[in-house]
């Protein structure tokens, strides 16, 4: 009886991820369709392009070999990205919630954490020729200051990395904490039980202000403008991302979109005590917060220039003030 | 404005960008010295796209000469080959029908407003904010149909020629019906672009004190054009120059010298450029478009200074049995790159790009052989 439970389990939770999976694959196009494309009155590309056919394109096309010094841990952190996500999202189904260590908010807090410090070492991997290994001649008779250190423009995209670590990212795990104070409970079962017995977080206060605060860390995890100062086009082109081609590539981009679904419906479960389940109508809630997460997001990326750290800062320290009287008046 | 000086005197880090970069829509080398992600200075160099084309111009028949020069840049064309025409005109003493420099003078600031509204766009697009640089593309679009339409091209008009502009370049009455229809149009549209600007507090936030560049620093850098007037001064070629003296205008100037000020200042300029636009076309003279009537004979070196969209555009030539010699071609860029160095000290190195963008900086244009002197 307890094996035919777990290999149904085991069967349910492997359907729930493959269609999230799927699912997600749409994200990306859906924002540069319907948003970004729509926003700035153009036609956009197919909404298969760059979640399904980009990836697709990309497993076919020829390696380039990166110039980094540790090549093998390089290439292998798109994949590291892509389990976490993973993780993550098994970690929020019901499935998960019998194996109380993987669904805690600490396993996922911690798991997202990973995929930060990933960043940092992407960006501190990568040397690619857009700036120091340039043939150009720059140390010549007449130029200035020749005996100075000679820094990769992704060694400033690693360093921006390390410091969303430390404050960037702070909003997001405030607001994640946010429905504990509810609950009394890091176990997303109790935070789930608590919510069906007493109505979303969401429509408390503690969880509107909350739900703010998990909207700006989103778009900061996401690296989505206005946020995106480890990818900015400006100086860093793609940052952490530079060197990748071909499958690596391709596994960026999927990554990026199983992200955004995931975080949608970390959302949903933890504002609105509906985990992800194909068995249950109440996926359509999980896609429809997703949604609305891919579209907030589009809008708002699409109105806004990128920061420096003039107005990232104190975009910051609002959203992490937001956290913290959100997080105070759940206690109350 | 306080002249700005460098944190430190000592250089640790240095980051170099290009000559391949996707912010930098030209081939340049730029090492930025940092500290803490500060620019304390920075070093431009160009040279990786030089075609020689005055060196090829050496020897050439003056009117082949002058068709090669539009090929100097893809946004000036017009202003090059109306530069050159004018020197060898000026040298040659042809007269100009009074038709032919009105049209001439509508190629000119049609050309002004792409120059500007690729500026905005490219100034929008520096600091991500794509929605923006796409209205201004736009906008764009119809100032390129009415080159094309007056033109025949998009890019390379080939609108001037030795005594006046080339036939299929007159304008009829449909046409300039069109220009007047297009000009309201465009109006309406930079109206529309300025206010949505000025109301966007997170844009303006993103672009006020960046790159600021005072006054006194402009003029001993020998900057010239919009970006000069970008930080107060009011001088405008324009103001000298034989073609415009029919014509209404005012030098528009903005005070601080930085990226918001040089955005504004383009877009306000672009208000001239329609307002002189409208007068040519509601003055515009009959009669005919080009002089043949003229005699070729050997001059010494001509000179001749023109306003373009970037700054002030310098050619010069001697003719000898019709054909060019000692040809030297100055664009403004070239006297602009010592303020988009300035301009990006003390800024963030996400700015920096943006510092360098303020100026307009058309590298592949300003790639001039350069004579070294040795001492």
């Amino acid at each position: 009886m307890f094996e035919t439970t777990v290999i149904n389990s085991i069967i349910a939770l492997i359907i729930t991820v493959v269609v999230c999976f799927l699912i997600s694959t749409l994200l990306p196009g859906i924002e540069r369709k319907y948003v970004h494309a729509r926003i700035q009155q153009r036609i956009g590309p197919p909404v298969t392009s760059p979640g399904i056919m980009a990836p697709i394109k990309f497993l076919f096309k020829e390696n380039i070999e990166p110039s980094s010094p540790v090549p093998g841990l390089y290439k292998a952190l798109p994949v590291i990205c892509f389990f976490v996500v993973l993780s993550i999202l098994i970690a929020i189904t019901p499935y998960a919630f019998a194996i109380p260590a993987l669904s805690s908010l600490v396993a996922i807090v911690g798991l997202l954490k990973v995929e930060e410090i990933c960043y940092v070492l992407m960006g501190s991997l990568s040397k690619s020729i857009m700036s120091v290994r340039m043939p150009f001649p720059d140390r010549v008779k007449g130029a200035a200051h020749l005996n100075t250190t000679r820094s990769f423009i992704e060694d400033i995209s690693a360093k921006r990395s390390l410091r969303m670590i430390t404050y960037g990212s702070f909003p997001l795990y405030l607001a994640l904490f946010a429905p504990v104070t509810a609950a009394r409970s890091i176990f997303l079962n109790d935070i789930v039980s608590y919510q069906q017995a007493h109505g979303p977080f969401l429509f408390t206060v503690a969880g509107g202000i909350a739900a703010i605060v998990f909207f700006i860390g989103y778009m900061i995890i996401l690296n989505e403008y206005p946020f995106s100062i480890i990818k900015a086009k400006c100086d860093v082109i793609e940052g952490p991302y530079m060197e990748y081609a071909s499958k690596y590539r391709s596994i960026v981009f999927i990554t990026r979109g199983f992200l955004m679904f995931t975080l949608g419906v970390l959302f949903s479960v933890l504002f609105i005590g509906i985990p992800p389940t194909v068995f249950s109508p109440t996926i359509l809630l999980n896609i429809v917060v997703v949604l609305i997460f891919v579209l907030m997001m589009g809008i708002f990326s699409a109105f806004t220039p990128v920061f420096t750290n003039r107005q990232l800062l104190p975009t910051i320290l609002a959203s992490t003030l937001l956290g913290i009287l959100a997080i105070v008046l759940g206690l109350l | 404005m306080e002249e700005k000086v460098p944190r430190s005197n000592i250089i640790e880090t240095e980051i170099p960008l290009g000559t391949v970069h996707p912010a930098a829509l030209e081939p340049y080398r730029v090492r930025l010295f940092v500290e803490d992600e500060i620019v304390q200075e920075a070093e431009i160099t160009i040279g990786v796209n030089h075609r020689g084309i005055e060196r090829i111009m050496e020897g050439l028949p003056v009117e082949k000469a002058n068709s090669l020069t539009e090929k100097i840049c893809g946004i000036c064309s017009n202003s090059h080959i109306w530069n050159s025409c004018r020197t060898a005109e000026m040298g040659l003493g042809i007269e100009i029908p009074e038709r032919a420099l009105y049209i001439r003078v509508i190629m000119g600031e049609l050309e002004r407003l792409h120059s500007h509204f690729l500026y905005l766009a490219h100034g929008c697009e520096t600091v991500a904010h794509e929605t923006f640089s796409m209205r201004v593309f736009y906008l764009r679009e119809i100032v390129m149909e009415l080159l094309a339409m007056i033109g025949g091209n998009r890019v390379q008009y080939g609108c001037s020629v030795l005594g006046g502009v080339r036939p299929r370049c007159d304008l009829d009455e449909a046409k300039l019906q069109r220009l007047k229809e297009d000009m309201d149009k465009l109006e309406a549209g930079l109206t529309d672009f300025a206010q949505r600007f000025m109301a966007d507090s997170i844009l303006i936030s993103r672009v006020t004190g960046v790159g600021a560049l005072p006054a006194k620093q402009a003029i001993r850098l020998a900057v010239t054009g919009p970006s000069l007037r970008a930080t107060g001064v009011a001088r405008d070629l324009r103001t000298t120059m034989f073609e415009y003296d029919d014509f209404d205008f005012n030098v528009i100037t903005q005070p601080d010298g930085d990226v918001k000020s040089n955005l504004l200042m383009r877009a306000l300029e672009s208000f001239e450029s329609i307002k002189i636009i409208r007068q040519a076309i509601a003055n515009i003279p009959e009669g005919k478009v080009v002089n043949r009537d003229w005699e070729m004979f050997d001059t010494d070196i001509n000179e001749s200074y023109i306003e373009v969209p970037r700054g002030t555009l310098y050619h010069s030539y001697a003719l000898e049995s019709g054909r060019v010699r000692h040809c030297i071609i100055r664009t403004p860029s070239m006297a602009n790159i010592g303020a988009m160095q300035y301009a990006c000290i003390g800024d963030h190195v996400t700015d920096a790009q943006l510092c360098i963008v303020q100026c307009d900086p058309c590298f592949t244009c300003t790639d001039r052989a350069i004579e070294i002197i040795r001492r």
